[in-house]
């Protein structure tokens, strides 16, 4: 799917660099981005979560309707070279719609966390691109642009993308795959993504308890 | 903001990041000359900045005619009253009522018509409220010739894009990968497909809005349906192939038809020299130009052909303004 992005946005401007940059920045992405289930229901409920950086500890941000307290706390992580960790909801906020997990022995070989920016430093038209599991397809990268610029502190990251269920909990992402929103909902066919500085902010709340 | 081990960031010039800039940038030069219009409930329009002291919008996203708010793209409000609007082209005129500064806005960068090509990437940007300026990206998927909308309007080139149509879209410009305004976009005039209203076009239209507050609808008065000959009947008067015709349903009076003699129950075979088989034949012979011409007709009456002559009258604007999807001509 990327490739064939990549191909299109190639022709767009008659770089055949373009193609090979995207394909590069869906590597990195996919690094950062995990697929979450619940335990022993691998069909349903697949999300997306991403690895962010929290000191040294190995947390995953996501939605909070990805990992629903109907399905208990504990939840399956795996990451793109498809290792599986264990993780627990540290905590859950439904207004938000944000969750944290913390991973419990995570396998060697776990990739480095995300690194995060500010959405309301970008520009409107500005390309961004979402990584995420898109109706079960497994790192999916969809490309498109910035729709609007967030101008409030917890105005919703708006994109001009195609998104899926099952691109909740990933990341929004600019080309340099800085992490700049959780992708959340679709409405009115833009891609709603949650400010990556208000998960953040969450996140370093929730551990300061 | 980050800490721990963040994955390493790659700070080079690149092709797609140049792409990037460079369609950021174009959002933000178009942005300068886009308001946004409250004239209807709850979703505002947006308009573009298209002369000094005139916006253009779209027709049918303004619900009140008077004292209209407008945000500037630097968030401040003004006020600007309707000058006129075109049904047939969805397109509507604002004056402010005291112009703006160029510091404030700027009158769209315009680029020539031969920039409309398939394929060409484009955004639609709109300023759909007060949290400033939104934005599609997209290609121009299909080019064709001058065409008639559902409501009569002449549009010089039909121009349909393929991008997202979001709130704020009618009334908002598109533009080029350099921030040239192409155009204005609309997607009342063909079943939600996002189309834009060429530059060329909006400019007569603009032309004809502030000259005479509305647009000229050249009319004859008649609805029509079309029909079949039998091919008795289409031997005897010589009709050749083409056994079909216009059947005149309904004549208004006082009409230009009335005024020529046309009558219910005739079927015209051929006007302006040419064969007529359905309405839109008919229709596309009445331009704004032809007003006051005079059309030949050649129409079937009791089993005989003959001919008539109808001067092309102009529809009473008041009227065109409310009319609602008629293919009557």
């Amino acid at each position: 799917m990327s490739t064939a992005l990549a191909a299109r946005f190639g022709s767009f401007v008659g770089h055949l660099s373009v193609a090979a940059e995207l394909e590069t920045l869906a590597t990195k992405l996919s690094l950062v981005t995990v697929r979450i289930s619940s335990h022993g229901t691998r069909v349903d409920g697949v999300g997306a979560g991403i690895l962010w950086p929290l000191d040294d500890r190995l947390s995953v941000v996501t939605n909070a309707h990805v990992v629903p307290s109907a399905r208990g706390s504990g939840f399956l992580v795996e990451s793109v070279a498809g290792r599986v960790a264990n993780a627990r909801v540290v905590a859950r906020d439904r207004e938000l719609d944000l969750a944290l997990l913390a991973l419990s022995e995570p396998p060697d070989e776990w990739p480095t966390p995300a690194s995060i920016g500010d959405a309301r430093t970008l520009r409107a038209g500005e390309i961004v691109v979402a990584l995420g599991h898109p109706l079960g397809v497994d790192g999916a990268m969809s490309v498109g642009v910035l729709h609007a610029v967030p101008n409030a502190d917890e105005s919703l990251v708006r994109a001009d993308i195609r998104l899926a269920p099952g691109n909740s909990g990933g990341p929004l992402a600019t080309l340099d795959g800085t992490v700049v929103g959780v992708n959340s909902m679709i409405a009115g066919g833009l891609g709603i993504a949650i400010p990556a500085h208000v998960a953040d902010r969450f996140a370093r709340e929730v551990l300061s308890r | 903001m980050s800490a721990g081990k963040p994955a390493s960031t790659t700070s080079t010039r690149s092709a797609l990041r140049a792409l990037s800039d460079d369609l950021a940038s174009a959002v933000e030069r178009a942005s300068r000359s886009i308001v946004a219009i409250h004239a209807r409930p709850r979703i505002p329009a947006s308009g573009v900045y298209w002369r000094e002291g005139i916006i253009v919008a779209a027709s049918h996203t303004i619900r009140k005619e008077q004292d209209i708010a407008v945000t500037l793209p630097n968030g401040a409000r003004a006020v600007a009253q309707l000058v006129g609007r075109d049904g047939g082209t969805d397109l509507a005129v604002l004056r402010f009522d005291t112009t703006p500064s160029k510091e404030v806005i700027a009158l769209a960068g315009r680029v020539g018509g031969d920039a409309l090509r398939v394929g060409s990437v484009v955004l639609a940007v709109g300023r759909p409220g007060d949290d400033g300026v939104t934005t599609s990206l997209g290609v121009i998927s299909a080019v064709a010739d001058k065409w008639r909308t559902w409501s009569g309007g002449e549009i010089d080139r039909f121009v349909r894009l393929d991008l997202s149509v979001y709130d704020g879209f009618s009334g908002g410009a598109l533009v080029d990968a350099d921030g040239g305004v192409l155009g204005v976009n609309c997607s009342a005039l063909a079943r939600g497909t996002p189309l834009t209203i060429p530059n060329t076009t909006v400019d007569r239209v603009v032309d004809a809005l502030l000259t005479r507050g509305h647009v000229a609808r050249a009319y004859l008065g008649v609805a029509m349906q079309p029909v079949r000959l039998t091919k008795a009947l289409a031997d005897r008067l010589q009709l050749g192939d083409s056994a079909r015709g216009v059947l005149v349903v309904m004549v208004e009076s006082e009409s230009p038809a009335d005024r020529a003699g046309l009558l219910v129950g005739d079927i015209i075979v051929a006007a302006g020299g040419t064969n007529v088989v359905e309405p839109q034949d008919i229709a596309e012979l009445l331009g704004t130009e032809r007003v006051g011409a005079t059309l030949e007709l050649s129409v079937v009456r009791g089993g005989e052909r003959r001919a008539l002559e109808v001067t092309i009258g102009e529809r009473a604007p008041a009227a065109e303004g409310r009319r609602r999807g008629g293919r009557g001509s």
